[in-house]
């Protein structure tokens, strides 16, 4: 198999490494660079738990990308929206929505809201409903995942401060 | 009870903050030095079949590989996964029928996915690629996916101590004619105007928890066997492996990680048995395996599917004078929880209306199928499905208001609960009921729905369950927990009860600070260490919360009761004159007497001697507060939820418009917790009324174990949805508290089923109703009428 030197910066931090053509980004991240943040779920990018962001807000799943694609790119997981210990206006509103239960997809569900939410500052519930879709959550009933995202979408924009 | 300053608050959960910021550690995100990797050959070619050859050697020349392991290579001893053998008395064993059919690998294949031999690998990579050089030639076996197929007098026989393929039945010791009764059913019928009857499917469901099994096992220098798991039970699997392993307990630890969701997929033992064979392969190194999705699904239990027959009659008035049912599961390859099921699901049929007389009957038929063991509701789902289809036929027949005729029937405080001998101590089903009705607008939209004739068409309708908090007095109820009060006032609360994501190490703080008097900030829960934490039967039966809770409330009692004590010797005063608040105890009437907890607390632990006199400053020795606590009561939790469909008679397509779920809690320890557990079970249920089931084809191989194929109800599939608490506190539940964790997913089965029903007029038998079975339905309608 072949291998490739590839440079990710994840998180803000770069790192090299060499992977083979068949390695996802998934297991890229998880076992050879340790951020086990990012979740296997499905492997087949029906559950969205591998949820990463790339170049900023664009939302891609880690287990259908090869890494060494990624070449370059930069990835955020969840671990990485934090900023000096202060959660992200996303991750905040899910902790004070309820809207996370046991927690795999939360990493995953975090990004893809954020994702959502720059694309559409102020989304309807239907449209934030439909950007779910493939994120799959067995805990919450989505209910209060969506809350959260409503609310998120109502802190970035400023409405209510 | 007055004004609680911690229970019944919106506190930030314990976990959220490592959740939201991917810190939480999950047993597949624990990495140990030196690890090696596993890998499980399966059979995927056939779901019965004898081993005609196995050759392992080209895997073990494979690149990476430090063993291959066929069943030879590892323990030979046949054990049970599910723990209903440890909930019971040694003599009740044999009552429930249980049996150790399952090895760590077998030469007779039963159900698709069935472990054959094993590859240890220095990397997931290579352990796959090993595996697949594994070479398995097979004999086909005739394929038995049903009971009707199974219990044929010329089946194979799956156990020679289980002829007929009927691996458990009530058994008569215990339960007269193997039938869960009272009462005459056939004199009772003899006086019934009006008998409905019918014969049901109820599908196999998966929990679909998102964190596939994953396990790491170490067989360490001290000779212990140590185990990563989620599973929702610690201490009966520490004990399960003790036995397996014929260890002592001491030298068995299960490291218990984050749960990524259990609803009954992690209770009892999934895969920790072969990883721990792996591990004992290799003492000294640490082996991780991790199941694909595809293979947590054959591996992992499912619901019981099952053909499931029932008969009711009332007189004209609306009585119920009688129901017989009888429950046919198709329980899969080996015996885990074959009992169980069969019991508890005429258990919540008894449970719920004041028939004069009730027979059922449940049996549970081995299958060439992935075996079934607990799901959320634990057979109350599909005892949901059909009874509140049978009442609402019943009612349809009698001319009378579903809402109206459950109000008049349902059984409530005095009456026999699930559990004949035990009778309710609380029940709210009323309020439930009227609360919900005024939510949705029910009397107008019944009304509004009669004889409608277009493409689309709206119904409405209602079910209603009783559940439980705990398996008291079936099964064994017992939680330890300590209580070490540190110096600074501050407490840490042991026990190894888990959470499995709904919340209970969040409750469990709340009723600790409590009780303590303390605020939450004071309070910290430690869990997953067996080595440190006393018994607990582990997340089961919607106990964490009303056991686990009355064990931390009992055991911080102590503490307390301990702190008042003291006090009393430092101010001189009796104990009954002393009252805390602010955690400072305070002689009542007067002021200026009183002493901080944290001054006992610190005294406790930094115990000096007063020079000027020779005495020890306040009392010596840190409090510690126990409980090792069995409950009184199983304080059922009952609920009601109404559902509103639209259904298109043209594609046989049904929408849920809105679901309005009203469950008596008790007390709502965490508002947002409760509201969480009816969501998410809301979300379940609705996919076992509409679009979840595992499908199998005519040999056995299973078509859908994915998430690509296997149907559930999506962010924009979810209807409106609204939840209300009745608080009506339970006598026994701490704080008044009932166990929420699977009521929520029990009444949205049968108000779906019910909507339909109401829509279109005719009741669709099998589960899920799929657009298919709506339209042969209409069809049949259609050439009857």
């Amino acid at each position: 198999m072949k291998k490739h030197t590839i440079t990710l910066t994840v998180n803000g931090e770069e790192r090299d490494l060499i992977v083979s053509s068949n390695r996802t980004l998934l297991d890229a991240l998880r076992d050879d660079l340790g951020f086990t943040d990012t979740k296997y779920g499905c492997g087949t990018g029906e559950c969205g738990a591998c949820t990463v962001l790339v170049d900023g807000t664009t939302s891609i799943n880690g287990c259908l990308t090869l890494a060494a694609t990624m070449d370059g790119k930069s990835i955020t997981t969840a671990a990485g929206l934090a900023r000096d210990g202060n959660l992200h206006p996303v991750q905040q509103a899910f902790i004070d929505n309820d809207a996370i239960q046991c927690g795999f997809c939360t990493p995953g569900m975090v990004l893809k809201a954020v994702s959502i939410l720059d694309e559409n500052p102020n989304p309807t519930e239907a449209e934030i409903r439909h950007g779910l879709e493939g994120s799959i959550c067995r805990c919450t009933g989505y209910t209060k995942i969506v809350e959260a995202v409503q609310d998120a979408s109502n802190r970035l924009s400023g409405v209510g401060e | 009870m007055g004004e609680f300053k911690v229970v019944g608050k919106r506190v930030e959960r314990v976990d959220v903050r490592a959740k939201v910021t991917g810190g939480a550690v999950y047993a597949a995100d624990v990495q140990l030095a030196g690890m090696l990797y596993g890998k499980i050959v399966r059979c995927y070619d056939y779901a019965h079949a004898r081993v005609t050859s196995l050759d392992l050697s080209e895997a073990a020349k494979c690149k990476g590989v430090i063993k291959v392991l066929g069943p030879k290579d590892v323990t030979q001893k046949e054990y049970n996964a599910s723990v209903l053998d440890m909930m019971v008395s040694a003599n009740m064993r044999g009552v429930l029928g249980d049996i150790d059919d399952q090895s760590i690998f077998t030469d007779h294949v039963k159900h698709y996915g069935d472990a054959i031999a094993a590859v240890i690998a220095t990397s997931e990579e290579a352990a796959e690629r090993a595996a697949e050089k594994i070479k398995v030639t097979y004999e086909e076996l005739p394929v038995y996916l049903t009971a009707e197929a199974a219990k044929q007098p010329d089946a194979l026989q799956f156990r020679p101590e289980k002829p007929g393929n009927l691996a458990f039945e009530l058994p008569e010791m215990a339960f007269p004619d193997n039938a869960y009764a009272w009462g005459d059913v056939e004199d009772s019928f003899a006086e019934a105007d009006i008998i409905v009857e019918d014969s049901f499917y109820v599908p196999k469901q998966k929990q679909c928890q998102m964190e596939p099994g994953s396990y790491i096992a170490l067989y360490d220098d001290q000779q212990r066997l140590n185990c990563w798991t989620s599973t929702q039970m610690p201490k009966l699997v520490q004990k399960k492996l003790a036995n397996l392993y014929e260890l002592p307990m001491t030298r068995v630890k299960i490291h218990a990680t984050v749960i990524g969701g259990g609803f009954g997929a992690r209770l009892g033992m999934v895969l920790e048995p072969e990883t721990c064979a792996l591990a004992m392969a290799v003492p000294g190194r640490p082996v991780k395996l991790l199941s694909t999705r595809e293979e947590d699904w054959v591996t992992s239990p499912s619901r019981h599917p099952g053909k499931y027959w029932m008969k009711m009659g009332f007189k004209k008035d609306g009585t119920p004078v009688a129901c017989d049912a009888k429950f046919e599961n198709y329980k899969g390859a080996y015996y885990v929880d074959a009992s169980g099921t069969a019991f508890t699901t005429g258990a919540w049929l008894g449970g719920m209306y004041k028939f004069d007389s009730l027979r059922y009957r449940g049996e549970s038929y081995y299958t060439n199928q992935s075996i079934c063991g607990a799901f959320r509701g634990y057979g109350n789902p599909q005892t949901n499905f059909v009874m509140e289809q049978m009442v609402d036929r019943g009612c349809a027949e009698l001319g009378v208001d579903p809402i109206e005729w459950r109000k008049k029937w349902h059984k409530t405080v005095g009456d026999d609960g699930w559990c004949i001998g035990v009778p309710y101590n609380s029940c709210a089903l009323d309020e439930c009921l009227d609360r919900a009705a005024e939510a949705i607008g029910w009397t107008e939209k019944r009304e509004k729905y009669k004889n409608q004739t277009g493409v689309k068409r709206r119904g409405i309708g209602v079910a209603v369950m009783n559940h439980t908090s705990g398996a008291m007095p079936m099964l064994l109820e017992h939680t330890v927990c300590d209580v070490l009060l540190h110096q600074d006032a501050t407490a840490t609360i042991n026990l190894a009860c888990s959470d499995m994501g709904q919340g209970s190490h969040t409750t469990l703080r709340q009723v600790a600070a409590e009780t303590l008097g303390f605020s939450y900030d004071d309070v910290h829960i430690a869990t997953g260490d067996t080595d440190a934490a006393g018994f607990d039967i582990g997340a089961h039966a919607s106990r964490t919360l009303y056991v686990g809770g009355g064990a931390v409330k009992q055991a911080c009692e102590d503490v307390k009761r301990q702190l008042f004590d003291r006090a009393a010797l430092e101010l001189e005063e009796d104990v009954s004159n002393l009252y805390m608040e602010d955690k400072i105890i305070h002689v009542k009437g007067a002021s200026n007497k009183s002493i901080s907890v944290q001054t006992i607390a610190d005294q406790g632990v930094n115990n000096f001697m007063n020079p000027e006199n020779g005495e020890l400053i306040g009392q010596p020795g840190q409090i510690k507060g126990y409980a090792s606590f069995f409950p009184p009561h199983n304080a059922p939790p009952f609920g009601a939820t109404i559902a509103e469909v639209e259904v298109d008679t043209e594609t046989g397509e049904v929408k849920v418009i809105e679901l309005v779920n009203a469950h008596d809690v008790g007390k709502a320890i965490h508002p947002g917790v409760v509201e969480g557990q009816l969501d998410g079970g809301a979300q379940q249920g609705l996919g076992m009324a509409l679009t979840e089931e595992t499908y199998y084809d005519e040999k056995g191989i299973c078509q859908n174990n994915s998430f690509t194929d296997y149907k559930m109800f999506g962010p924009s599939d979810m209807p409106k949805m609204t939840n209300i608490l009745v608080e009506n506190p339970d006598p026994t539940g701490p704080f008044g508290a009932k166990g929420v964790g699977e009521a929520g997913i029990v009444p949205p089965v049968g108000a779906t089923a019910n909507a339909i029903f109401n829509a279109i007029g005719v009741q669709i038998l099998e589960a899920p109703i799929t657009p298919e079975k709506i339209l042969k339905a209409l069809e049949e309608k259609d050439a009857n009428s």
